[in-house]
């Protein structure tokens, strides 16, 4: 896993980690609407990952995401254009 | 010589709203918390004129004022004043029993309008155009929201608060921040059918990249704040700011937990309950930082030496 990858995994993990400390990486996989996240949690990982990779997201981009996975890819891209 | 708070007061005459109340739209304590933060606010009735809650915070600083000093500006700070013609800041002034030669006004900036107030206030003092200037915000929005809309009936509260500004050899210059983009203003706004509608999403986001700016922006600018007040909102929004804003090394207020979103009221309300608390020190420098429907956003810093607190 490379160091953008790790980064963008442990804040998503850590968010998950808000509601249910015994979330673990596998966890990550899950389909959001079965995770215990609501809209707003969705922006505030947005914006935790902006912050993280130092990169700016379209926020109507990824409200309709149904996967972290989608995240991970989504922010990678970003971060990878620098 | 430059300006700072000196003096406040704060009301919440109505009655207490618990969560409980919103079972009948389906809401329970468990959703509302964990959406908002909100516990409870408080609501006033609703044939309470608002001039008479804005003068029970008003009357106390003015009740303290030394008697050789002058209030020489009243600045009445709402977004939920429904009367155009007259506003209320005169009636104000006359229940508060302040003296028929003060400069009086009502100033409407939605949830900034505190921020606004202030700046409008302090710039008056350091001017030399005022010796003491009164800005209160008082807000009823339980009277502007649809009570069966699920979306915003739970989130809003109302109560009055008042500062007294002066100005005083200890106190350094304020800094301010501000802006707008009208271009914005349908992400919050009164419906034609009555109720607030609220682009939730859109204001989250806005919200808190805009209070994250305007309180770095102070930092940047002028005496660090000892203390940062966001508008009280939403608790989520809040404690994202408080994330984006930690590595400034100071307290950040959150207290909507029993008030609600008061609009422009929130931060003097959150101020004085801080300060009555024995939380904050007497003596400081206040960052207060809002963001609200127009839309409209801002920051000040200002130095604050506050003896007495009335707080409800």
């Amino acid at each position: 896993m490379s160091d953008i990858e790790s980064r963008i995994a442990d804040t998503m993990l850590a968010k998950l980690r808000e509601y249910d400390p015994s979330l673990g990486p596998d966890d990550l996989t899950r389909p959001i609407a079965d995770l215990d996240l609501d809209s707003l949690d969705l922006v505030e990982l947005h914006q935790r990952l902006e912050r993280e990779l130092q990169v700016k997201g379209d926020l109507k981009e990824t409200a309709g995401f149904a996967f972290l996975d989608d995240f991970s890819a989504y922010f990678m891209k970003l971060a990878s254009r620098g | 010589m430059s300006a700072g708070i000196v003096d406040i007061a704060a009301a919440k005459p109505g009655r207490t709203i618990d969560n409980d109340h919103f079972a009948s739209i389906g809401l329970t304590d468990e959703w509302i918390r964990r959406r908002s933060g909100i516990g409870a606010r408080s609501w006033l009735p609703d044939e309470t004129p608002l001039a008479e809650v804005a003068a029970e915070a008003c009357a106390p600083v003015v009740t303290r004022m030394d008697a050789s000093s002058s209030i020489d500006a009243l600045i009445l700070v709402s977004t939920s004043v429904r009367q155009r013609i007259p506003g209320i800041a005169q009636k104000v002034a006359q229940l508060a029993g302040l003296r028929p030669s003060v400069l009086t006004f009502d100033m409407n900036a939605a949830c900034c309008g505190f921020v606004y107030g202030l700046v409008t206030g302090l710039s008056l003092c350091e001017a030399g155009q005022a010796r003491s200037v009164l800005v209160c915000s008082v807000e009823a929005m339980s009277r502007l929201v649809d009570r069966t809309d699920r979306q915003t009936a739970c989130l809003f509260g109302d109560g009055s608060a008042a500062v007294l500004l002066e100005d005083r050899e200890e106190f350094a210059g304020f800094c301010q921040v501000a802006g707008c983009d009208g271009s914005q203003e349908g992400l919050m706004r009164e419906t034609d059918a009555g109720g607030i509608h609220l682009d939730g999403i859109q204001v989250y986001d806005r919200a808190v990249r805009r209070m994250s700016e305007s309180a770095q922006y102070l930092f940047d600018h002028g005496p660090a704040p000892t203390v940062v007040i966001g508008h009280q909102a939403n608790s989520r929004i809040l404690e994202q700011v408080r994330r984006f804003t930690g590595h400034l090394g100071v307290p950040f207020v959150n207290r909507i937990e029993s008030s609600g979103n008061t609009s422009s009221a929130s931060i003097p309300l959150a101020f004085a309950a801080e300060l009555d608390a024995g939380s904050l020190p007497a003596a400081g420098r206040l960052g207060a930082v809002a963001y609200g429907a127009g839309e409209a956003w801002g920051g000040v810093s200002v130095d604050y030496r506050v003896p007495r607190v009335t707080a409800p």
